[in-house]
This record gives C-alpha cells, sequence and structure tokens, in this order.
C-alpha cells in the first residue's frame, strides 16, 4: 500500500517538473520569437534610467487654464515647475470651474477621460443586463441564450482600442467614439459577469416568488436579479474602475482626454516633463475611481451598514482609516 | 364541503419510487392539518402538487371546489428555508405576496395599491414584525425571516395556507415562536392551513389533526386524543422492534 502510494506520488512529481519544464521552454522559445534578449536590456538600462531622470521634474504649466497663461518656465527644468502651477491654480480656484467648462489643461481633460468611462459604463449597464440576463440558461432556453452569450463573445474579442477605429466613420476619432467604444465594451464584458453571476443563484427564492402567482417577468426581477443586485452593483463599479483605465488608453490612440494630452507631449512635441505631469494626473484619476468605487463596494457589504442615514454615509466616506485600509472595517 | 380534497394521489417519480400511493384525505374549512412523517416519507411531495409546483401521476386535488392543474396565486406557501428577499425590507417582502395583483412597473416601484399596502402592515403586525417593517430581512434573524415568510404568505390572502417544514431549520424558541404566529394568523383569518413537520411536539402544540404519511401512505388520522406515543411509533418506525432499537439506544 504505502509502496504504491509512494509511486503516485512519484509520478506526480515527475509530471509537475516535466509540465514546469515544458512551460519555460515554451516561454524561452517565445521570447526568442519577438527578438527579446537580456543582453540588450542590461546593456540600455543605464540610458532608461537617465531618460526617464530627464522627465523630471514634471512640469504642471498646464494643470488648469490660469497656470498655462501666467506661468512661465524656462529652459531648464526645476522643483518650481512641479508644484508652482498647481499652487497657483489653488490660489484662483474659479479656474478649476473655467477649464473644465473651456476642456482645457490637466484637469479640463482628466474630466474628459473620467466622463468617457463613466458614461460609458452608465450607457453600457442597460444592454448588459438585457444581453446578460437574456443570456442565463434559467431565463433563455438552451440553445437560444447562446444568441446573446456568443453576441457577448463577439463583441469581447474586439478590444475598445478597436471599436474606437470602427467607430470612426460614425463618430469622427475623439471623446464620443471613445464613448460608444467604452459602452460597447462594457456590453460585452459586464453582460459577461452578469450571466456568470445568475447561474450561481438558488431556485428557492425563484421558486417562493412564483409561488405567489408572480408574473415570468416578475419572477425574473424579484426571484432572480433581487439575488444578484448587489453583486451586480459591485460588478458594475469594478467594470467603471476598468472603464476609466481603456479611456486613458484611447485618448492615446487620438480620442481626446488625458490619454491624448500625453501621447501629445511625448511623441509630438517631445515635451517629456509635461507628459510625465499627464502621467502622474492619470494615477492620480485612476487611484480616484478605484478608492470612490472600492469604499461603495463596500458599502454595498449588508452588514456594514445597518441602520445608517444619509449623513452617517456621507460621514463615513470621509474616514481615512477606512480609504487607507488601516481601520478594523467590520464591526461584528 | 371540505375546503380541501385530496383523492387516490399517487406520485412516483422516475421508473418506480414511489413518493406517494394512493393517498386520499379531506380537510375541514379553517382547520389546522399537520403532516407528520419521517424524512422521504412524501410530505413535501404532497405539499408540493397542494401547491401546483409538481404534478401528480394519478389521483386530484380540488382546493375551494377547484382542481388544482398549476400554480394559483389563492393557495400561499411557506418554505424550509424562508427564501424572502434579503435586499429588500420585511414590508417590501410582505408585499410580494401582492405580485400577482399588480404589474412588473407598479411592483418594481412600489406602486401597490392601497388596500394591498395595508394587507402587509397588517400580516406584519400579525407576525409581530411591524415596528421592523422596514428593517433590511438580510439582517434578521431565521425565525424573523421565516415570519416575513407568513407574512409575504398571507398578503396573498389566500384560500389555502401550506407550510413545507416551516421550523426545520429553526432552534426549539424561535421554532415555538414562529408557528404560534401562523397559528394565530390562521385562526385570525379562519385560513385552512397545512403544514408539515418533524418534530411531534411542536405538532402536537399547534396542530388541530394530524395525519401520519410513511413510505408515500397515510398510516394514522386522528386529533389530539389520537395522537398517542403508540400512534407516533406507528407513523415513524416500520416495526416495533425499530422503535425500541432507537428508544434504547
Amino acid at each position: 500500500m504505502l509502496e504504491r502510494i509512494e509511486h503516485h506520488q512519484r509520478v506526480r512529481r515527475i509530471l509537475i517538473a516535466v509540465g514546469l519544464l515544458v512551460l519555460a521552454l515554451v516561454t524561452a522559445a517565445g521570447m526568442t520569437f519577438i527578438g527579446f534578449r537580456l543582453a540588450n536590456l542590461v546593456r540600455e538600462f543605464p540610458g532608461f534610467i537617465e531618460s526617464i531622470w530627464d522627465f523630471m521634474p514634471p512640469n504642471f504649466v498646464d494643470f488648469t487654464l490660469y497656470s498655462k497663461e501666467h506661468y512661465q518656465y524656462g529652459q531648464v527644468a526645476k522643483l518650481e515647475d512641479f508644484y508652482q502651477p498647481i499652487l497657483m491654480s489653488f490660489s484662483n480656484p474659479s479656474t478649476f470651474w473655467t477649464s473644465i467648462v473651456e476642456q482645457e489643461g490637466l484637469i479640463g481633460l482628466s474630466v474628459i477621460t473620467i466622463a468617457i468611462g463613466f458614461c460609458g459604463t452608465v450607457l453600457g449597464f442597460p444592454l448588459a443586463l438585457i444581453f446578460g440576463v437574456l443570456g442565463s440558461e434559467r431565463v433563455t432556453p438552451f440553445p437560444f441564450n447562446f444568441l446573446f452569450r456568443g453576441a457577448m463573445s463577439t463583441i469581447r474579442a474586439i478590444p475598445a482600442l478597436v471599436w474606437v477605429l470602427v467607430y470612426i466613420p460614425l463618430t469622427g476619432l475623439g471623446p464620443v467614439g471613445a464613448l460608444m467604444a467604452v459602452a460597447t465594451d462594457t456590453v460585452g464584458n459586464l453582460g459577461r459577469l452578469f450571466t456568470d453571476e445568475l447561474e450561481e443563484i438558488d431556485d428557492g427564492p425563484i421558486e417562493a416568488v412564483g409561488s405567489t402567482g408572480a408574473s415570468g417577468s416578475q419572477r425574473v426581477f424579484f426571484g432572480m436579479l433581487s439575488q444578484v443586485f448587489t453583486s451586480f452593483i459591485a460588478w458594475t463599479l469594478y467594470i467603471l474602475e476598468i472603464n476609466v483605465r481603456i479611456a486613458v488608453s484611447l485618448g492615446v490612440v487620438g480620442a481626446g482626454g488625458i490619454g491624448q494630452y500625453i501621447n501629445n507631449r511625448f511623441f509630438g512635441f517631445l515635451e517629456f516633463s509635461r507628459g510625465m505631469a499627464g502621467i502622474l494626473m492619470v494615477i492620480v484619476i485612476v487611484l480616484s475611481v478605484e478608492m470612490v468605487s472600492s469604499r461603495l463596494r463596500a458599502r454595498l457589504r449588508p452588514s456594514e451598514h445597518e441602520q445608517m442615514t444619509f449623513f452617517d454615509h456621507l460621514k463615513d466616506l470621509l474616514t481615512t482609516s477606512k480609504w487607507l485600509g488601516t481601520g478594523s472595517g467590520k464591526r461584528d | 364541503m371540505p375546503a380541501v380534497s385530496v383523492e387516490n394521489l399517487t406520485k412516483v417519480y422516475g421508473e418506480d419510487t414511489v413518493a406517494l400511493d394512493d393517498v386520499s384525505f379531506e380537510v375541514e374549512d379553517g382547520e389546522f392539518l399537520v403532516v407528520l412523517g419521517p424524512s422521504g416519507a412524501g410530505k413535501s411531495t404532497l405539499l408540493r402538487i397542494l401547491n401546483g409546483l409538481t404534478t401528480p401521476t394519478e389521483g386530484r386535488v380540488e382546493v375551494g371546489d377547484e382542481e388544482i392543474t398549476g400554480r394559483r396565486s389563492d393557495i400561499a406557501m411557506v418554505f424550509q428555508l424562508h427564501y424572502v428577499i434579503e435586499s429588500l425590507s420585511a414590508y417590501r417582502n410582505a408585499l410580494t405576496g401582492a405580485l400577482s395583483r399588480a404589474s412588473l412597473l407598479e411592483s418594481l416601484l412600489t406602486w401597490y395599491d392601497e388596500p394591498d399596502k395595508r394587507m402587509a402592515l397588517r400580516a406584519l403586525d400579525t407576525v409581530g414584525l411591524l415596528e421592523a417593517a422596514e428593517q433590511r430581512t438580510g439582517s434578521m434573524s431565521g425565525g424573523q425571516k421565516q415570519r416575513v415568510g407568513i407574512a409575504r404568505a398571507l398578503v396573498q390572502d389566500p384560500n389555502l395556507l401550506l407550510a413545507d417544514e416551516p421550523v426545520a431549520s429553526l432552534d426549539p424558541k424561535a421554532a415555538n415562536q414562529v408557528m404560534g404566529y401562523m397559528r394565530s394568523a390562521a385562526k385570525e383569518r379562519d385560513l385552512t392551513t397545512i403544514a408539515s413537520l418533524h418534530q411531534v411536539n411542536i405538532a402536537r402544540e399547534f396542530g388541530d389533526r394530524f395525519i401520519g404519511i410513511r413510505d408515500g401512505e397515510v398510516v394514522f388520522d386522528g386529533d389530539h386524543d389520537d395522537l398517542t406515543m403508540d400512534a407516533v411509533d406507528e407513523i415513524y418506525y416500520e416495526s416495533e422492534e425499530d422503535a425500541e432499537g432507537v428508544l434504547e439506544a
């Protein structure tokens, strides 16, 4: 008996070793195929660090319309270029509003990017919900549910970066096309998550709602969707985070917003320190959206916020320990 | 005229799994009938047929002079695992009992008719949850959720209330409380009730009449006085040796 167990274990170990070896060989072959040479990277690394150093300090002259018009910077980069435009913008706060309205400066462009991500998610949500629900075998009998699953798979097969090109004849290359691309991408991704979530639900509540004499659509809403309501919202917030990142990358290919600013600085005008300021803005945008989204998702966890008023919720959003993850988070 | 009439009911699953075998009985108007029997005796199948969730292989069931051929909104069911909607308040859960009287939009926006809203509050009051009407059921205890399940059933304004092992997953104190609320709700409304139960002591405390089912057949039908220890043994154990063996163990 012991011999048999040990033999099986030996065979398993050999198989794992062979598997890892094959994985390493395939990866090495792939890297050689695309021309990866470690020696090249090592040789170029000091140059890389030097050029990154050249981007520093980031130049925030384009932070707002006000800083753009009033801040003078010289040929030689200095630390003031980083904070002075920001400080002078804050000393003249109305410039934030005008920058947003005029869609100018890093602030205005960031709002465009956030708007593309947010509105794209909102526009994509209803179709994602319809496709996601109809793609579930519990609602649409097999094989008809595959019509909707297939549609979502096809949408997913095409990345948002390609969708924005597809929409050029309809909208041109700009924020509107980016919005359409994000919305389309949302239908494929969010819809798929909805379908998967619906496959996991209990039959009991559906039967219970059905036993009250509810109609088919009431059974879908009260028996099925009520079970997954909070996870649907949580998934939507997660997709919103991803969509804001997609909106940045769509800007890089010319669809507007902060991504386009970065592209123009690096490749158009070779103003690397100003491009670096754009990258820092992206980090701020993405982290902010992630923090708000994860706080909202935490709010959806039931036990944590029973009997809380609206003001309690607002107060809770300002609790820094929760933002930073240093608080206990859970009450019970 | 009986409120419920079950005639020669037989249910066979697959080729030869007999869940119910020629079951017949009648239930009087306003009667609280408890169906007793060991696990797998056929209690749940009987209740599912009464609720129109399962079709019998043979026989028929009439409720209120009308044969059951499918789900009917005048027959309400309380489930073992309550199956309330945990993301909604107790009030909105109770209102789901009125779904058949509202359109999809009305039900989604809680635009139920005034009498339905009043009925939901009265049902919550009956099960002692009026004060907790706006509380999310997700944060309630098992017993409270089951009481919300009863309220939902009452809002259906049913002619027959069915309960499939309604207290099987509750501790004894909560079980007694839930059964007490169910009985008083039924008596208050003169509502015919059929509940299946495991626990003989709870059944004895709350039932008017008892039916014992074993291996799909009715082996007992009587009231409190008839439900002696011997009768319970008869329902739960195939032979005297079985019963003695269990008692000794």
